[in-house]
């Protein structure tokens, strides 16, 4: 009952160790994707008096001029008594930024704008795409801060199975050393465990992340969200099974390491 | 023969106290010896400064080519798997059957598991414990346990066998057969040590006496 109790303890810290990692993770892939969404969908238009071909500033990455012939055309139709020939129209472009920036990053691109003495009006967006992801990365901080948490209770949970694994290991350690047995001849004991431990821990880490990747609210939330954002499940089972190993290697050895 | 033991000006300090101080000896290979004292004389102490558990304050403790006053912990590992170990509380591993715990120098050697099991069956029947092999410690008595413990200290052909009160606390039945198998293993060659506050009665063995006063070492006749 002890060595069951020694092992879900374990097990229980490794996924609470491993869903946060995982999560995390997700939260972060899908932010940065929704992010670079916004990014390229957004854009400030400008009116220059004068062709524009590039522009001195390291925020903008591309420069597209906006067609408005067909706006004259309509402007023609509806307002035939007025010679277009004779006016000069101005040039609008559409800049389309590297970032997407904050209100007091928004406010220096157009200070530099407005340096431009052919540049003429700056017209800006504060859509409601902005506000969406300034919620994400709030979300995103409290999430950050909850697995971490999440986190420093599973090696908390850790350390205390550790003082356990100490009582139910010292005495067999400590006789083998009598005998001159190796580090790892000591330690192969609770290797084993530790292994054991992390392949169950893994297992059902991932059938719990199965269940999440696959429910209908994380589904529709990746929908609403209108991002292309999948999960590869390889990098992460690497990713997990790394730190489920080390996480109970380091255990193990800080176990025999510290046999009274 | 020559010395497999060899202590010059040997002192050794345990928890700050000075246990032995400024005391010479020597066993030649082959020796029966008891290390003798009364309780808290510091024959324990001995003992495990003989299988580097403590470290001697001062002077030269020779086992063979290692220096105890200067061994490094991997040179003790190396020098334990040398050694037969038996103690007064037996030692052996609770959770494993009294089978494995024999085996358990060997597996330490690096022997194949099949090997050493059937070579434990063999130690195991010359100590009249073949039919308890697959019992646990807490199955057995004290004697048996003793005998079980003696079997592991043999079955490598260490070159010595420390012994810490190995019959302390058995009764006269036991501790007579604990020291016949002592003999038996001194009749291969191998040198013993017995640290005992007595000499046990009718022993019938040419042995040599290492005894312990007032923090000193006498090598008695």
């Amino acid at each position: 009952m002890n060595s069951l109790k020694s092992h879900i303890t374990l097990i229980l810290a490794l996924i609470s160790i491993m869903l946060s990692i995982f999560l995390f993770r997700i939260f972060s892939g899908i932010l940065y994707k929704y992010q670079q969404n916004i990014t390229d969908n957004y854009s400030i238009v400008i009116v220059s008096s004068s062709k524009i071909k590039s522009l001195p500033l390291k925020e903008i990455k591309k420069i597209e001029p906006i067609d408005i012939n067909n706006e004259i055309k309509k402007l023609k139709q509806k307002y035939k008594n007025i010679d277009f020939s004779n006016i000069k129209m101005p040039y609008f472009y559409k800049l389309r930024l590297n970032i997407l920036p904050s209100p007091d990053e928004l406010s220096s691109i157009q200070k530099k704008l407005k340096s431009f003495s052919f540049v003429k009006k700056i017209m800006t967006k504060s859509n409601s795409q902005t506000k969406i992801y300034n919620l994400l990365m709030l979300l995103k901080i409290v999430t950050k801060t909850f697995m971490i948490l999440i986190a420093v209770l599973g090696f908390l949970l850790i350390l205390k199975q550790l003082e356990v694994w100490k009582l139910l290991h010292n005495e067999r350690m400590y006789i083998m050393e009598l005998f001159g047995a190796p580090f790892w001849f000591r330690g192969a004991a609770l290797f084993k465990i530790a292994f054991l431990d992390s392949i169950i821990a893994l297992i059902f880490t991932f059938v719990i992340v199965y269940f999440i990747i696959n429910s209908a609210l994380y589904i529709n939330i990746i929908n609403e969200l209108n991002i292309d954002f999948k999960v590869d499940f390889i990098k992460e089972f690497f990713i997990l099974i790394l730190v489920s190993f080390l996480i109970s290697f380091i255990s193990s050895i800080l176990v025999i390491i510290g046999k009274k | 023969m020559g010395k497999i033991i060899l202590a010059k000006n040997l002192s050794i300090s345990y928890d700050r106290a000075k246990i032995i101080s400024s005391s010479s000896f020597s066993v030649e290979n082959g020796d029966f010896v008891f290390l003798t004292g009364v309780s808290g004389s510091g024959k324990t102490t001995v003992i495990k400064t003989l299988y580097g558990e403590i470290k001697p304050s001062s002077g030269d403790l020779y086992i063979g080519e290692f220096n105890l006053s200067k061994i490094s912990k991997s040179k003790i590992s190396l020098l334990r798997r040398h050694l037969g170990i038996v103690f007064q509380d037996f030692k052996l591993i609770p959770e494993w059957s009294i089978l494995k715990n024999v085996t358990l120098p060997l597996l330490i050697a690096g022997i194949e598991k099949n090997i050493a099991e059937d070579l434990a069956i063999q130690y195991l029947s010359k100590v009249n414990l073949s039919h308890k092999a697959d019992k646990f410690p807490e199955e057995l008595s004290g004697g048996e346990q003793q005998r079980a413990a003696i079997a592991r200290a043999t079955i490598h052909n260490p070159v010595m066998i420390l012994a810490d009160e190995p019959i302390s606390g058995l009764d006269e039945y036991s501790a007579s057969l604990v020291m016949d198998l002592f003999k038996k293993a001194n009749e291969k060659g191998i040198t013993i040590i017995i640290a005992s506050h007595s000499i046990p009665k009718h022993f019938n063995i040419n042995f040599k006496q290492l005894h312990i006063e007032k923090g000193k070492i006498y090598e008695l006749a």
